[in-house]
């Protein structure tokens, strides 16, 4: 599928679960994401990391809305109001909010995650509009910075446990974190130094990368605009109304054509196998 | 109209007090020009005034006159002059700007809004000219760093830039490689194309060259007749002296990165008192070996050895090491961790540090800063020495005294493993010759038989 089209299914499936509070509808976003990463993603550390740092971010939002809000009917603890903030009730309410809130926080980045794990840097410069070539070749370039600083950071714990060096205390680091950051620096001002040096700059920039444009792009494209547009349509009119567990808990409101519009998301992994 | 007139250039970097440039009085009109000196003369500050990065990339002062190419240096933007001057830097590891091969070498002209069907032309025939069109859809980051400075090459030939600056453009490169290059310098000469080259090992080029000009003291002057000086002053390894014990060895390894070997069912040993010379085309596995000896790298099958004692491993990148505030703080901290009593000055003053001792490693130069790296790692006496790349940026003088560390290893009972494409070296200091070949390794002098 082109770059393009998938930046597109992303930011519908963005603008859909940002603009509801509706558990129901963020989940369905959620299982669409999860998918497409399943059906096209890379294989390896990536997506792992990915998937717990998205499952870490939901985890915080939950604890964080748990411990700060302490509305709502039925309480499940009681903590010593003596501690600032967080003292006092944790309700029932709030917990439910806060995993509704980890959902949309886990959707929103979801939706995003194909961007990055199935397209390669340079395949999203490619993607962007003429007006932004320059911009996207530096953020290509500064893309292409960060493994090669995870590389160099191995390479130099390696070289300095051969000198002697162990991870002993927290003193023993600067031995390898400030080369690290140096390098990381050099390599900066080295890159940009050939940046120049390749004339970067000097014209309106042309592709060499050239994506086809399919049939099913513009399906896709199409589909998930129109689905988030719709989508956006039925919430500010109020037929797909948001949810609010206070002051007490009840089941979110459903409406059946807002969770079609999410469920079209589901259409770019239909086509695509691992 | 001269493609480089520089008329008493002179040039001191910011904060500095010295004059990296001096009165620089230089005229170039075509064909290949070899650039040497020695490590901090100021072959890299002049090489970057070609294609403006001095001043406008680095700031500092500079005074007199720089015309490349008809412009004027001071006044044109470097993406401006980058247009006609192609430039290749020392570190190839720091040149790519984007993950692909291809793509990479694809860079520059997509800057100059070249169209996208001359584009594809001159990538393939760029790639070609390298010899690593077999790599045109491999990840920049798989690649070797001979294959890297390949790359970085191509990539700036595919410009078909007027001037073309060279730095160092040999120090990784395989001999395949090296003719590819001097295959290329010579097409871009003859098609009208001017080079300026800046190499320690000139024998590669002065055979080459139309102009040879020695950098010292910031200062550019003519030197000997390029060709008259041009044969290596080679001879056959040394006969290796009778190991006494064995050092490392390797029985039936096999390793490589993830689950892919680049080594297969290697059997290998070094024996104290030996130094052995790791060769072999770019990618062939040399360091992938350097790094299973030094047990940095668990083997995928198959058992290493080594005899106690401490190891020491200098890496390509010789940045990898370096974080004091100065090289004599650099020795001094290799010594405390591996227990030394030994001083750090005796070190410093046999591989010519003893003036820069004072100094940030980190600002030195190439050659310097690799003699810095070397510093660190040999200090406290090491049983096993490997080193990747050692003579990388380094001049005559520097080789000469690595030469004299390397048999001060041997003569200690340790044993040394250098990996490298530096033939005069090879000649020089080794005791033995191993050649990778498709990751099977082929004993050229024979001491321990090694094969598949």
């Amino acid at each position: 599928m082109s770059t393009r089209a998938l930046a597109a299914w992303s930011a519908s499936g963005l603008v859909i679960a940002l603009s509801t509070s509706n558990p129901i509808y963020r989940a369905v976003v959620l299982l669409c994401a999860l998918n497409l990463l399943l059906a096209r993603g890379r294989r390896g550390s990536g997506p792992r990391l990915l998937l717990a740092g998205i499952g870490i971010a939901a985890l915080v939002a939950t604890l964080v809305t748990l411990l700060l809000s302490h509305t709502g009917a039925h309480v499940l603890l009681r903590l010593p109001g003596a501690i600032p903030a967080i003292g006092g009730p944790l309700t029932l309410e709030a917990l439910v909010f806060g995993l509704s809130t980890g959902l949309g926080i886990a959707a929103a980045m979801l939706a995003v995650a194909p961007l990055t794990l199935v397209s390669q840097p340079d395949e999203l410069v490619d993607a962007l509009p003429p007006a932004l070539a320059r911009t996207g070749a530096a953020i290509g370039a500064a893309l292409n910075l960060i493994p090669g600083t995870v590389r160099s950071a191995a390479e130099i714990r390696d070289a300095q446990r051969m000198r002697g060096w162990r991870a002993r205390r927290v003193v023993d680091w600067p031995a390898v974190a400030v080369p690290v950051v140096l390098t990381a620096i050099e390599g900066s001002l080295t890159l940009a130094e050939a940046m120049e040096s390749r004339a970067y700059g000097a014209a309106v920039r042309t592709h060499f990368g050239v994506e086809a444009w399919t049939g099913f792009d513009t399906l896709v494209s199409a589909t998930a605009l129109l689905a988030a547009a719709a989508f956006l349509g039925l919430t500010l009119s109020g037929a797909a109304p948001g949810w609010f567990p206070f002051p007490g808990l009840t089941a979110p409101a459903v409406s059946v054509p807002a969770v079609l519009c999410c469920a079209l998301l589901v259409l770019p992994s239909l086509r695509m196998r691992p | 109209m001269e493609t480089i007139a520089f008329a008493g250039l002179h040039y001191t970097y910011p904060e500095m007090s010295a004059r990296a440039l001096d009165g620089v009085d230089l005229e170039i009109d075509s064909g290949l020009v070899l650039l040497s000196g020695a490590s901090g003369s100021g072959k890299s500050t002049l090489l970057r005034v070609c294609n403006g990065l001095i001043p406008h990339f680095h700031g500092g002062v500079i005074g007199g006159g720089a015309r490349v190419l008809g412009h004027d240096v001071v006044r044109t933007p470097t993406r401006e002059l980058a247009r006609h001057v192609g430039f290749v830097f020392q570190d190839p590891e720091l040149q790519a700007v984007y993950p692909s091969v291809e793509r990479d070498v694809a860079f520059g002209i997509e800057n100059l809004g070249i169209a996208r069907s001359e584009m594809l032309r001159r990538v393939a025939g760029a790639l070609d000219i390298c010899g690593i069109g077999h790599l045109r859809s491999r990840a920049v980051a798989t690649l070797s760093g001979g294959e890297r400075q390949r790359l970085a090459l191509a990539g700036v030939l595919a410009m078909r830039p007027r001037l073309l600056v060279l730095d160092e453009p040999f120090s990784q490169l395989d001999p395949a490689g090296s003719r590819a290059l001097l295959t290329a310098l010579d097409a871009a000469v003859r098609a009208g194309s001017t080079a300026l080259v800046a190499e320690h090992r000139h024998h590669l080029v002065a055979a080459r060259a139309d102009r040879w000009l020695l950098m010292a003291g910031g200062r550019a002057a003519e030197s000997a007749q390029p060709r008259a000086a041009a044969t290596l002053a080679s001879a056959p390894p040394r006969a290796a002296p009778p190991a006494s014990g064995l050092s490392w060895r390797l029985h039936r390894v096999s390793a490589g990165h993830g689950r892919v070997p680049v080594l297969h069912d290697l059997e290998l040993a070094g024996g104290t008192g030996e130094v052995v010379a790791l060769t072999g085309d770019n990618g062939s596995g040399k360091t992938t070996l350097l790094r299973t000896i030094a047990g940095l790298l668990p083997p995928l099958s198959g058992r290493v050895e080594r005899r106690p004692g401490r190891i020491a491993y200098l890496p390509q990148n010789p940045s990898a090491l370096l974080h004091r505030a100065t090289v004599r703080s650099e020795v001094e901290w290799t010594l405390r961790r591996t227990g030394s009593g030994a001083g750090a000055g005796l070190l410093m003053d046999q591989l010519g540090l003893g003036d820069v001792a004072g100094r940030d490693p980190r600002d030195l130069s190439t050659g310097q800063r690799q003699r810095a790296a070397l510093a660190a790692v040999l200090a406290g006496a090491p049983s096993l020495v490997l080193l990747d790349e050692p003579t990388r940026g380094m001049d005559g003088a520097a080789r000469e005294s690595l030469v004299v560390a390397l048999a001060r290893v041997a003569q200690g009972g340790g044993c040394a493993v250098v990996a490298t494409h530096d033939q005069q070296l090879v000649a020089m200091v080794a005791s033995r010759v191993v050649e990778l070949r498709d990751g099977v390794a082929c004993e050229q002098r024979s001491m321990v038989v090694a094969s598949r």
